[in-house]
């Protein structure tokens, strides 16, 4: 199947979009979901076998020829990006409509469609400058949807925050892609390693795509972007926007010659960001947050995953190399599906509620049955909880670093030593979805925001069964997706050789995970049976014996998390405000606590605080007095005069 | 090797009939050491028979999962059991990385006690839950560091290769490690004092305060699995038991769990429950003893 005539289609598609979209929502609805049909048409004929796609256009673009390509790599991610922007733009039809917003929802579409077509842009792309072009209108339409309700302060904030970072992020890469395009003398972008002068180029490319990625500690970004943004745009953000990052890492770590230490550090600081990602996940009690930070926590197993299959390679270790491989490359599709799912779903209980604090939520789980049962479904699959897809790609990571751990390489010290970190960021993980969903949906309204709750609409609705089922298909048959895995591991073009057969071990997996599954079912039905067919009545949750309690007994979130918090309050930090009673009448007693974005604001705040003061100071010279400015320039011509004669002595 | 078809049933009756057996062992080593006569060994059988026949009383906040937590929690915790190899003739079939699925099971089951407990809405059962949650993050580094040590001892992925030779040159340090972590895990005495019922100083037990009846039984039985589980982990990576007879295995496994039971029913009766500010501590010392059993694995070489 050639997916040129498919690529055409949603191209034509999505440019329909943009230029009808903010006039006619319901053929934008239909150009849009047309654009990701074709989309994933393509990508899938890729992945299922079709050789790869080249295009060279005879039209020029900055001089350069246009040059696209859809091999196994980009096929992976672009399916990614094809099925969650048709989903967000069903989505975003129900809670963002032009009813109550009537001037940014048009605009959203618009932008909507710009960003699906750049982002699928950046996936073609095979000629540096193009790739260029497409990443910095991916960044400036990523900007447009986060700001696109701009009446909150703390929205404008994020978007420039966003911008600023993003375009750091951008100056990097322009350096990378310059460099490139320098030393191999074209823009043409394709297999490289047998050039070892570009290895120190990597290191760029790290940094520039690890900022979109959001790689701890170059996340501060996306905390407040992904909070603040409209959830469709958060879940298209989180779920497919920082996977461009992810895509940049994993395509030139293949198709450069990649250093030792760049392998290491990706694994390092791949590491640290699932730990510490996860830390702030469970130290946040904004909802959105929460996933923004967990986010980081998913980037960082798939980075540490590239890491030591670098590494791998780099040690002639294929077997372990492939498995760690494999479960970074799945664990994009699986972070895909399930962050999406927890974005749709905090957008529910934000569009009913009208509040992302879980503190003041709660006992939702009655007005929105749908929404709770797949928000939980969505935590089991984050926290890497079998039967679900989460579990399939962190043991696959897990069975690599083990493997290199057992063989005694090279790696095997630091591979053990990530193993421990990610069962620990797992663990932590569990708590962080154990609180998030039950602060939500569990116990009783904390809130009056909570009383008049209620389920969304079948278009929010679907496409959270469509993103659950995923989940629940991935878990269950990992070895139906390995063809496409292997296909997109064969592309990739590191030191591996190609991963051939599923590994055994997968296949019992798999049976195992279905097995849990089914006996989950039959015990779960069986224990509801035996319940209600015997005695059975509703009373009040045992309290103690306490006379009156009231819902904000309830533990909240800083309770719930705070033994762990406790354990890093060195790079938590956080803020806190606490009066105590006093006296026998006490009138007034609370306890605030704010945990900031640490790197954001205890040391990137502070760096550019100096600036600014060094910048003050110097403006002090610009006062706007012209007999002084006068002064300035005599002064000037005085000092290159004695400039010029002290040095015509010599 | 036995006959796969005839295995399956046979494994997973042992795990069902034989681990209530446990407590009861518990208790009466406790009560032996107080001098008292205690309660029957068989104790918990009649407990879980007499809450089987039981009506439950469900919080009048709690949705479907408040049952159905209780239910996958222990079909998680007897799911994770069958991937415990149990001794050379009955083994089962592992697979290579088997042991992370037994670790994400129980991982499973402490996601489902958890998410019941908070179904009620209590601050009791929230406190309960986040210790649970929160402490298990130490215990389960732990974990990872001892299958590390083992897998890094053995150069081999799966439970029943992994467990076959003794743990080498590490092995006082893994048992006491994973001594630990079984008292953590199974909330007992130091980090949890299972005959309480003051709510404030209890882990585990908080939390299924508001269970009843069926329920409550497959929580209780399945708490035993788990202890039975964690003793025979201990016991098999410690002890050479593939090297054994088949029945020889079958019966130095028996023994080395009955050990380990008394060993928990001493700890309880003679150690008092720490503080909560120290269980951090202990549990920090378990995780830094598998780590050196790592080390130690490491420099050992290949066995």
């Amino acid at each position: 199947m050639n997916p040129g005539p498919f690529l055409l289609l949603a191209l034509l598609a999505l440019a329909a979009g943009v230029v009808g979209g903010p006039r006619f929502p319901r053929a934008w609805l239909g150009v849009s979901l047309t654009a990701s049909l074709a989309g994933l048409a393509a990508a899938l004929g890729v992945l299922l076998g079709a050789p790869d796609w080249e295009w060279r256009g005879v039209w020029r673009l900055g001089g350069e020829a246009i040059h696209l390509r859809l091999d196994g790599v980009s096929a992976l991610f672009l399916v990614l990006l094809s099925l969650v922007s048709g989903l967000g733009a069903l989505y975003a039809r129900e809670y963002w409509p032009d009813a109550e917003n009537p001037s940014s929802a048009p605009r959203g579409r618009a932008w909507w469609s710009v960003l699906t077509l750049s982002m699928g842009l950046v996936l073609l792309a095979a000629n540096g400058l193009h790739f260029l072009i497409a990443w910095e209108l991916f960044a400036v339409s990523a900007f447009f949807l986060i700001t696109l309700d701009a009446r909150g302060r703390a929205t404008r904030a994020a978007g420039w925050l966003y911008l600023a970072a993003s375009h750091a992020g951008t100056l990097v890469l322009f350096a990378f892609f310059g460099l490139l395009a320098a030393r191999t003398g074209s823009w043409d972008l394709g297999p490289m390693r047998d050039q070892p002068a570009l290895a120190s180029l990597l290191w760029l490319a790290l940094v520039g795509f690890g900022v979109k990625a959001g790689v701890f500690p170059l996340h501060i970004w996306l905390p407040s972007a992904h909070a603040n943004a409209p959830s469709h745009v958060s879940a298209l953000m989180s779920g497919v926007a920082i996977k461009m990052g992810i895509y940049g890492l994993v395509r030139f770590s293949g198709w450069l010659p990649a250093p030792r230490g760049a392998a290491w550090a990706l694994m390092g600081f791949g590491a640290a960001s699932a730990v510490l990602g996860i830390v702030f996940a469970l130290a946040q009690s904004d909802l959105k947050r929460l996933l923004a930070y967990c986010s980081v926590e998913n980037v960082g197993l798939i980075a540490a995953g590239l890491g030591g299959a670098l590494l791998a390679g780099a040690g002639n270790e294929a077997a372990g190399g492939n498995l760690l491989l494999a479960g970074a490359l799945l664990h994009v599709w699986n972070h895909g599906a399930f962050k999406a799912l927890l974005f749709f779903g905090a957008g529910a209980v934000l569009h009913a509620t009208g509040t992302r604090e879980v503190n003041r939520l709660g006992g939702l789980w009655r007005a929105m049955p749908w929404t709770a049962s797949l928000f939980a479904l969505g935590s089991l699959a984050v926290a890497g909880l079998p039967p679900l897809n989460g579990f399939v790609s962190e043991w696959l990571i897990y069975l690599g670093l083990f493997d290199a751990a057992a063989s005694r390489g090279e790696a095997a010290g630091p591979a053990g030593l990530t193993a421990i970190l990610i069962a620990t960021a797992g663990a932590l993980a569990l708590a962080t979805f154990i609180k998030a969903s039950a602060l939500v949906f569990l116990g009783a309204g904390r809130t009056p925001a909570t009383r008049h709750a209620h389920e969304c609409g079948a278009l929010m609705r679907g496409p959270m069964l469509f993103l659950g089922a995923t989940c629940v298909f991935l878990g269950l048959g990992p070895l139906g997706v390995w063809p496409a895995i292997a296909r997109a591991a064969a592309s990739w073009g590191g030191a591996l050789s190609p991963v051939g057969e599923p590994p055994v071990a997968l296949a019992m997996l798999g049976r195992a995970q279905r097995v849990l599954a089914v006996a989950a079912v039959v015990v779960g039905g069986a224990l509801w049976h035996r319940v209600h067919s015997g005695r059975h009545r509703r009373g009040v949750t045992w309290d103690c014996g306490y006379a009156a309690p009231t819902a904000r007994m309830q533990y909240v979130s800083g309770s719930f998390a705070g033994i762990v918090s406790g354990w890093f309050t060195w790079i938590l930090r956080p803020a806190r405000t606490l009066r105590r009673p006093r006296g026998l009448f006490p009138a007034k007693a609370f306890h605030l606590e704010r945990v900031p974005e640490t790197v954001l604001e205890r040391v990137l705040g502070p760096v550019a605080a100096v600036f600014v003061r060094a910048s003050n100071a110097v403006r002090r010279l610009q006062h706007g007095r012209l007999s002084f400015y006068i002064l300035y320039v005599a002064a000037g011509l005085v000092a290159v005069g004695m400039f010029v004669w002290v040095g015509s002595l010599r | 090797m036995m006959n796969p078809i005839l295995e399956m049933p046979l494994r997973l009756a042992v795990w069902l009939l034989l681990a209530p057996l446990l407590p009861g062992i518990v208790n009466k080593v406790k009560a032996w050491v107080a001098g008292r006569r205690g309660p029957p060994v068989l104790q918990l059988y009649f407990d879980l028979a007499k809450l089987w026949r039981k009506g439950v009383v469900v919080s009048t906040l709690a949705s479907p999962g408040f049952l159905l937590g209780p239910a996958v929690a222990w079909v998680a915790v007897v799911g994770a059991a069958l991937l415990m190899p149990l001794g050379p003739s009955l083994a089962g079939a592992g697979f290579r990385g088997d042991f992370l699925v037994l670790i994400y099971l129980l991982a499973l089951a402490r996601f489902c006690t958890a998410w019941a407990a908070m179904e009620t809405g209590s601050a009791f059962e929230g406190m309960g839950a986040a210790r649970e949650v929160s402490y298990a993050v130490l215990a389960e580094a732990a974990i990872i560091a001892a299958v590390l040590s083992l897998s890094v001892q053995t150069g081999n992925l799966s439970l029943s290769t992994m467990l076959a030779p003794a743990a080498g040159a590490g092995a006082a340090l893994l048992a006491a490690g994973l001594f630990v972590v079984l008292l953590a895990e199974n909330c007992r005495v130091p980090f949890d004092d299972p005959n309480t019922h003051l709510e404030l100083t209890m882990i585990h037990e908080v939390m299924v305060l508001d269970h009843s009846g069926p329920p409550l039984a497959a929580i209780l039985h399945g708490a035993s699995v788990k202890l039975l589980l964690f003793s025979v982990l201990l016991v098999q990576a410690v002890l050479p038991i593939g090297q054994f007879a088949p029945w020889a295995g079958a019966g130095v496994l028996a023994a080395g769990v009955l050990g380990v039971t008394i060993g928990v029913g001493l700890v309880e009766s003679l150690l008092a429950r720490l503080a909560f500010r120290r269980v951090p501590l202990l549990l920090t010392t378990a995780f830094l003893l598998c780590l050196f059993a790592l080390l130690a694995a490491w420099k050992g070489g290949p066995s």
